[in-house]
């Protein structure tokens, strides 16, 4: 029995081996803390760290290690780790919290689930050794995977500021000088994918001014209006394309003539061309709106009677 | 392979915790940057120095698409321009605006040059990236 522990404890701490605080969090913290799961401390989020931070690092280090009635499963659910472990977890967490910037209103936090029982106690015929190994993903897993929506990203972890959006170096100085994107949608038309602003609103409501030409900010450019209607096969809506959002920002030389020829029936549009990057994709799906956002091209509903016909009839 | 020793059963159910448990923290290291945020590495590896961020949405919001990629020649492909920094000093691509006038000048190489060191050309977060590429 303990040969096994020792076994099992080489498998499952793999990542600890380090025993320091990011593997630790990682393997054993990250599925609760990392997304805030039924109410633990979400990681990097002051707002729920600072009260916690504020009764002491010992208290922390308690709750951690002993489990609360709140949730917080002892030790993380993981038996093994050692209190040194644990602590050096919790240090990180409270380290990231504390770099992190305070939001201006803290999230409503969401009741307390029940107390999760270990997992050896509803575990019959498995060895004790077997419960205890498990426990990782036995204790947290009743919140975790009825989590809502545990693929989603939460709103809270949309446009991260550049020192914690992945693709910018932290230990670059210049990181930190750059502006953060949240503040500029602060008064921004939301939308639910991209970069969650509504950009076409945004310009309509004149929330923004892009310059037409970089040095004159009166010039403007010709806009056109004039949809084209593009009937496709199947059950989905027609497309409009409305030249006149295009040409707010773009210029006909832009898109004509290397990606759109500018004659009726001249171009073969298809769905996978577009998630490949080519015609609309050129831009949809990079930085003007995402393909997910169907029904914002797929618009007109078809005339059922006379569809049947209408797409015969395309080449 | 299968029930070797008594403690395979426990064996295979730390392995899967252990492989749950990646998975699941993966997308919390993953980069989550701004859509459409564009990392160019042409050159940047190479001479040592950070690679390029390009922040889409901060430039869309003070600038119209057309006057970068129509007026400056900006190709639409993360990686299909070929930038480098006597181009820039000659007013050409980045340089035609960060030139002290319109926008900061080029001494501030660590607001562009901001990405970790081997960050691969990209457009972050499009629907190609998403897919696998």
């Amino acid at each position: 029995m303990r040969a096994l522990l020792g076994f099992i404890f080489l498998i499952t701490a793999w990542s600890a081996a380090a025993q320091q605080g990011k593997a630790v969090y990682d393997k054993s913290c990250a599925l609760c803390h990392g997304a805030g799961v039924a109410g633990a401390p979400k990681f990097g989020n002051n707002a729920d760290w600072a009260p916690r931070v504020a009764r002491g690092a010992a208290a922390l280090y308690t709750s951690a290690l002993n489990g609360t009635p709140k949730g917080m499963p002892p030790r993380g659910g993981n038996a093994e780790l050692k209190d040194a472990d644990v602590k050096a977890a919790v240090d990180y967490m409270m380290a990231a919290a504390a770099a992190s910037p305070k939001p201006a209103a803290a999230a409503a936090k969401p009741p307390a689930p029940a107390t999760e029982k270990p997992a050896s106690v509803e575990k019959p015929a498995a060895a004790a050794a077997a419960a205890a190994t498990t426990s990782v993903a036995a204790a947290q897993p009743a919140a975790q995977v009825n989590a809502f929506n545990r693929l989603m990203r939460p709103a809270s972890r949309q446009n991260p500021p550049p020192s914690e959006d992945g693709i910018h170096d932290p230990k670059n100085d210049g990181t930190h000088q750059l502006q953060a994107p949240r503040s500029a949608y602060e008064n921004l038309p939301r939308a639910n994918a991209g970069n969650r602003v509504n950009w076409v609103a945004a310009l309509e409501e004149k929330r923004i001014a892009p310059r037409w030409d970089r040095a004159d900010p009166k010039a403007a450019g010709l806009v056109l209006d004039f949809n084209i209607v593009r009937e496709v096969k199947g059950s989905m809506p027609d497309v409009v394309y409305p030249h006149k959002q295009h040409t707010e920002w773009l210029d006909c030389s832009n898109c004509h003539p290397a990606i759109f020829i500018p004659q009726k029936g001249a171009n073969q549009i298809s769905m996978a061309a577009i998630l490949l990057g080519e015609k609309c994709g050129v831009c949809h799906g990079k930085v003007a709106f995402p393909v997910s956002e169907c029904r914002l091209c797929h618009s007109k509903k078809k005339d059922l009677a006379g569809s049947a016909a209408a797409t015969g009839a395309r080449p | 392979m299968r029930n070797r020793k008594p403690g395979s059963e426990a064996l295979r159910a730390a392995a899967c915790a252990a492989i749950c448990a990646a998975l699941l923290a993966l997308p919390a290291g993953a980069p989550r940057a701004e859509y459409g945020d564009v990392v160019i590495n042409n050159h940047s590896d190479k001479a040592g120095m950070r690679p390029v961020v390009f922040p889409h949405w901060f430039h869309r919001i003070r600038f119209s698409c057309k006057a970068c990629h129509a007026d400056l020649g900006f190709q639409f492909r993360a990686g299909g321009n070929d930038i480098n920094m006597v181009k820039i000093i000659d007013g050409q691509f980045c340089g035609a605006c960060h030139n002290g006038e319109i926008a900061w000048a080029i001494e501030n190489c660590n607001l562009c040059h901001s990405a970790p060191p081997g960050t691969p050309t990209q457009v972050h977060e499009s629907t190609l990236q998403r897919m696998g590429k």
